[in-house]
C-alpha cells in the first residue's frame, strides 16, 4: 500500500519512465564498484531541481532513504542504497549550462561526465584539473560529493579547489545556494565546503559553479625504474622538497607494470621493482626545466631514467595507467581485482616506511598486494586480486585490507585520500577522527532530522 | 551457468568504463541497458532472478558490437554471457516475440525475413555462369539475396571472373538465430553439405554477419573471407580509376573489432579515392545499432543508435561506405546527410 503510494507519487513527479521498480533495474542499481550490496525500492532518473526537491520533500514526509547516484563508479559504497528507499540517478541532469570563459567559470548540472565536460572545454583552451582514473564515466556530481581528484593532484589539488557554489536540496526539500561567482568570499561558513565531500547525506547537489583553468602549453612524462618500491618512494619525498611541483607522480610497482604491459603491449614499461611517471606541465622551458631536474635529482637512486619520446607515447602510458586498476584482473584468468583497503594516505615523509609494511602485510597474509597510486600526494592504491568463489582469500583479503588501514591511520594517514568513506571504511572513522565525528554526527543530525539522505554512510 | 560464463562475469569489476561506450546504453540511459548492467542481470539469472520483461530487455538490447569487450580493463566478455544467456533462456522456452518470430521464419522459409519468393533469383543472367565445382564459394546471405539483389548480382559477376561460385539452395547461414540464442545446426548442415559438394576451400561473403558466423561458428577447416578482402588482394586486375571524391568508412562491428579486418576495406577505397575516417572507427568503430537482434526486436533503440552513428560522418565527404547490408540498411534509416554506399557500389563506380 505505502509502496504503491510512494510510487504513484514519485511517477507524478518526474513521469513513468523516470521511475523504475523492474526487477533488473533494481538489480543493477544494488551495487557500485566496491562490494557494498543494498536493494533500493526504486530508482528515480529526475531531470530538474524542482523534481528533485519534490522527491526529496515526498521521502522527508514518509521518512524513506534517498540516495543519490552519479555514474555507480564508487569504490566505497556511497551511492548504494544500504538501508533500501530511493536511488536517484543523476546521471540525465547532464548540461553544462553556462560556460563563462573570460572568467574561467562553468556552471554544470551534476550528472556530466568528467571527460565530456573537458571535451566542451578544450576547443577553448581550458580544462577542469581533477581527472581520477575513472574521468571517462564518472559524473561531476559524484566528484564533487567524494571530492575526488585523481592523478594531477599533486599540482592542482582535489575537486574542493575547484567549486565555488552549489546549489543543494535539502533534507525537506528546501534549495538553496552556497558560495558565488566571486573568487572570495567570507560571508558566513563556507557551506560549500561542507558539501563537497559530504557524500550525499547532507544535501543533494544539483547544480555547481566551477573554476576551471587554462590548459598548459606543454606536457612532458619521464619514467624512472627502480629496485623496489622503497627507492622510489626516497625518490619523491627527495624531488618534492627540492622544490619541483610535477603535474603527477605516479607509482606503479613490478606486477602492475606486468598489468600495464599485459593491457597494451605496445607500451612496453621497463621491467623494474617499481616505475615512478613524472608529468610535469607548463611553458616549453619549464618543462624541460622539471624534467631535467626530476632527472638529476633521481639519478643516484634510479636504475633507468626515460622520457616518453612523443605526444602518442605519453597519451598511451597515461591512458594505460588510468584504468590499471581494473586492468590488474587480466594477470589471472581466475582472479579478480577487489577494491577493498585500496586508498590509503599518508604523510609524504612516512611513504617509504608505509611501502615497506604494505609489503610485510603482503607476507603476513600470503597474498600478493600490488602498489600504485599518486604517491606525489602521499596516496596509495593498494591492490589486490582474489578468487572471489573461495571464501579464505575473502577471509585473508578483508584482514589485510584491516591491517592496511589501521597501519595508515596509525602514522598519521587516512584511510581514504580520495576514494570517499561509504559504507567501506565507516568503521574506521572514529579510530581516524576521534571526537571529530562528534561533530559530523552533530551536524547530520542538524541538517537531516530524520536521517534520510544516504544512510549508513560516512559513519554518522 | 558454464564455469567460463561465470568466470567472465566475475572478472567484470563494474568499474563502468563500458557504461562510457555502450552505445545501447547511450540511447536508453538506465543502467540494465549498459553490458556491466547485463553482466548484472546475468549473474541474477543465475542466481534465481525470475525473468521478466525488464530481465528480457537488458539481455536482449545488446547489439552484440563488442565494444564493451574491447575496452573493458578487466578483461571480462559481456558478449559471450550475453549470447549464453539468450540460448539459456530460449532452451527453457523463455524468448520474446521478436525471437520467436527470427527463428520461425529462419527455420520454415530458410531466411529470417519471412520471404518466400526463390532466393536466387538476384543471378538473373548469370545463372549461366554457376559451376557445380570451384574452389570459391560466395555466400550472397539473406538480406543482399533478397532486399540487395542488383548489388548481390554485381557482385558475382565481379567474382565470378576469380572462378566463384555460388549455392544454388543457400539458406540463412544461422547468424540471427545464434545472435538470439537459438540453435542454428540444421540451416548450418544445408549450408555445409552443398559446399562440401562444391569443393571449395575458401567462402567469400559481403556480409559482416555471415563472415563471422561462417568463420566462428562453423564446423571444419573452410577459409571464409570477407568479398573486401578477395578483392583487395586483386585490385590489378580490377583496372580501377581514380575518382575525385572524398568518402568516409563505416566497420561493420562483426568485420572490424570481431574479426579484425579493417585494412581490406580501406584499401580499396584508397586505392580509388580520398578516405576520411568517422570519428570512432577501427577497434574503437561505434555500432550502427542493427546486429544481435536489435533491429528486429527494438527498432526504434535501433534508429537512435543509427542516428548517433551518422553523426560521426564528417563534414565534407561525397558518400558513407561501408562493407555489410545490415549496416547500410540501419546507416540509412539513421538519415545522414550523405548516401550510403556497400563497398562493392564504389568499386564499381571506379570500374566505369
Amino acid at each position: 500500500m505505502r509502496k504503491s503510494y510512494l510510487l504513484e507519487n514519485l511517477q507524478e513527479i518526474v513521469g513513468t519512465e523516470r521511475v523504475s521498480t523492474s526487477a533488473a533495474e533494481l538489480y543493477c542499481y544494488s551495487c557500485d564498484a566496491s562490494q557494498i550490496r543494498g536493494m533500493p525500492d526504486f530508482v528515480v532518473r529526475p531531470a530538474s531541481t524542482e523534481q528533485v526537491s519534490k522527491i526529496v520533500r515526498l521521502a522527508f514526509e514518509n521518512e524513506i532513504p534517498v540516495t543519490a547516484r552519479g555514474a555507480g563508479t564508487g569504490l566505497a559504497g556511497g551511492a548504494v542504497a544500504v538501508d533500501g528507499g530511493i536511488v536517484l540517478d543523476m546521471s540525465s541532469m547532464d548540461r553544462i549550462l553556462e560556460m563563462d570563459l573570460d572568467y574561467l567559470q562553468v556552471i554544470i548540472e551534476p550528472g556530466i561526465v568528467q571527460e565530456k565536460l573537458n571535451d566542451a572545454l578544450e576547443p577553448h583552451g581550458l580544462f577542469f584539473p581533477p581527472d581520477p582514473g575513472s574521468s571517462a564515466m564518472c559524473t561531476l556530481g559524484g566528484l564533487i560529493a567524494n571530492n575526488g581528484s585523481g592523478m594531477r593532484s599533486v599540482k592542482y589539488g582535489t575537486t574542493r579547489n575547484y567549486v565555488l557554489g552549489l546549489e543543494v536540496v535539502m533534507a525537506d526539500g528546501t534549495v538553496i545556494n552556497t558560495g558565488s561567482k566571486v573568487l572570495k568570499s567570507v560571508a558566513g561558513y563556507s557551506l560549500t565546503d561542507l558539501f563537497v565531500g559530504s557524500e550525499g547525506t547532507l544535501g543533494i547537489i544539483t547544480k555547481a559553479t566551477l573554476k576551471v583553468r587554462a590548459l598548459p602549453k606543454e606536457r612532458s612524462v619521464l619514467l624512472a625504474s627502480f629496485d623496489d618500491p622503497e627507492l622510489a618512494g626516497k625518490a619523491v619525498v627527495k624531488v618534492l622538497s627540492s622544490g619541483i611541483v610535477p603535474s603527477a607522480c605516479e607509482i606503479l610497482d613490478r606486477n602492475i607494470i606486468e598489468a600495464i604491459n599485459t593491457y597494451d603491449p605496445n607500451i612496453g614499461l621497463p621491467q623494474a621493482g617499481a616505475i615512478l611517471m613524472f608529468e610535469v606541465d607548463g611553458t616549453e622551458n619549464s618543462v624541460r626545466e622539471g624534467i631535467e631536474m626530476i632527472k638529476d635529482v633521481c639519478s643516484s637512486l634510479a636504475t633507468s631514467i626515460r622520457a616518453a619520446s612523443d605526444k602518442k607515447e605519453r597519451d598511451e602510458i597515461w591512458a594505460a595507467r588510468r584504468l590499471v586498476g581494473a586492468a590488474v584482473s587480466r594477470l589471472d584468468p581466475l582472479l579478480t581485482r577487489v577494491y577493498v583497503g585500496e586508498d590509503i594516505g599518508v604523510p609524504i615523509k612516512e611513504l617509504p616506511g608505509m611501502l615497506h609494511k604494505v609489503r610485510e602485510i603482503s607476507e603476513e597474509f600470503d597474498l600478493p598486494i600490488m602498489t600504485y597510486g599518486h604517491i606525489g600526494d602521499g596516496n596509495l592504491h593498494t591492490g589486490m586480486c582474489i578468487d572471489v568463489l573461495d571464501d579464505t582469500q575473502w577471509d585473508k583479503l578483508n584482514k589485510a585490507a584491516d591491517k592496511i588501514h589501521r597501519t595508515a591511520i596509525s602514522i598519521g594517514g587516512t584511510v581514504t585520500a580520495e576514494h570517499g568513506v561509504g559504507s567501506a571504511r565507516a568503521e574506521y572513522l572514529g579510530l581516524e577522527l576521534g571526537k571529530a565525528l562528534d561533530v559530523m554526527i552533530l551536524i547530520k543530525k542538524a541538517l537531516d532530522p530524520k536521517g534520510i539522505l544516504n544512510p549508513g554512510k560516512m559513519g554518522v | 551457468m558454464n564455469e567460463s560464463d561465470l568466470r567472465s562475469i566475475l572478472k567484470c569489476v563494474r568499474c563502468g568504463t563500458c557504461r562510457s561506450v555502450c552505445p545501447v546504453f547511450d540511447v536508453i540511459g538506465w543502467e540494465s541497458a549498459s553490458s556491466r548492467g547485463r553482466m548484472l542481470v546475468a549473474h541474477g539469472i543465475s542466481q534465481g532472478m525470475e525473468v521478466d520483461e525488464s530481465v528480457f530487455d537488458s539481455i536482449n538490447t545488446c547489439t552484440t558490437c563488442g565494444l564493451c569487450e574491447q575496452m573493458c580493463p578487466s578483461g571480462a566478455s559481456p558478449v559471450k554471457v550475453v549470447e549464453n544467456v539468450r540460448h539459456k533462456l530460449v532452451l527453457q522456452g523463455k524468448m520474446t516475440d521478436a525471437q520467436k518470430v527470427l527463428r520461425f521464419e529462419a527455420l520454415d522459409k530458410g531466411n529470417p525475413l519471412g520471404e518466400t519468393k526463390d532466393r536466387m533469383s538476384w543471378l538473373g543472367d548469370s545463372k549461366k555462369d554457376v559451376k557445380e565445382k570451384a574452389d570459391y564459394v560466395f555466400f550472397a546471405g539473406c538480406l543482399a539475396s533478397y532486399r540487395y539483389p542488383e548489388l548481390t548480382k554485381r557482385t558475382f559477376d565481379i567474382l565470378k571472373k576469380f572462378e566463384v561460385t555460388v549455392l544454388q539452395e543457400e539458406v540463412c547461414c544461422g547468424s540471427p538465430l545464434l545472435r538470439t540464442g537459438s540453435d542454428s545446426s540444421e540451416l548450418m548442415s544445408k549450408n555445409l553439405e552443398q559446399i562440401k559438394k562444391i569443393g571449395a576451400h575458401t567462402i567469400i561473403t559481403g556480409c559482416a554477419g555471415c563472415l563471422t558466423t561462417l568463420k566462428n561458428d562453423y564446423p571444419g577447416d573452410v577459409k571464409v573471407v570477407h568479398v573486401a578482402e578477395f578483392l583487395a588482394d586483386r585490385l590489378e586486375e580490377l583496372d580501377l580509376k581514380k575518382l575525385d571524391l572524398k568518402v568516409t568508412y563505416h566497420d561493420p562491428c562483426h568485420l572490424g573489432r570481431c574479426n579484425g579486418i579493417f585494412d581490406a576495406p580501406r584499401k580499396i577505397i584508397e586505392s580509388i579515392c580520398d578516405l576520411e575516417e568517422m570519428k570512432s572507427n577501427r577497434e574503437k568503430s561505434k555500432c550502427c545499432g542493427a546486429g544481435g537482434g536489435v533491429l528486429k526486436g527494438y527498432p526504434e533503440l535501433s534508429l537512435e543508435i543509427s542516428k548517433n552513428r551518422v553523426e560521426e560522418i564528417p563534414k565534407d565527404v561525397d558518400y558513407l561506405v561501408t562493407a555489410c547490408p545490415l549496416c547500410r540498411t540501419n546507416l540509412k534509416r539513421g538519415g545522414p546527410r550523405v548516401d550510403v554506399l556497400d563497398i562493392i557500389d564504389l568499386l564499381e563506380m571506379a570500374m566505369g
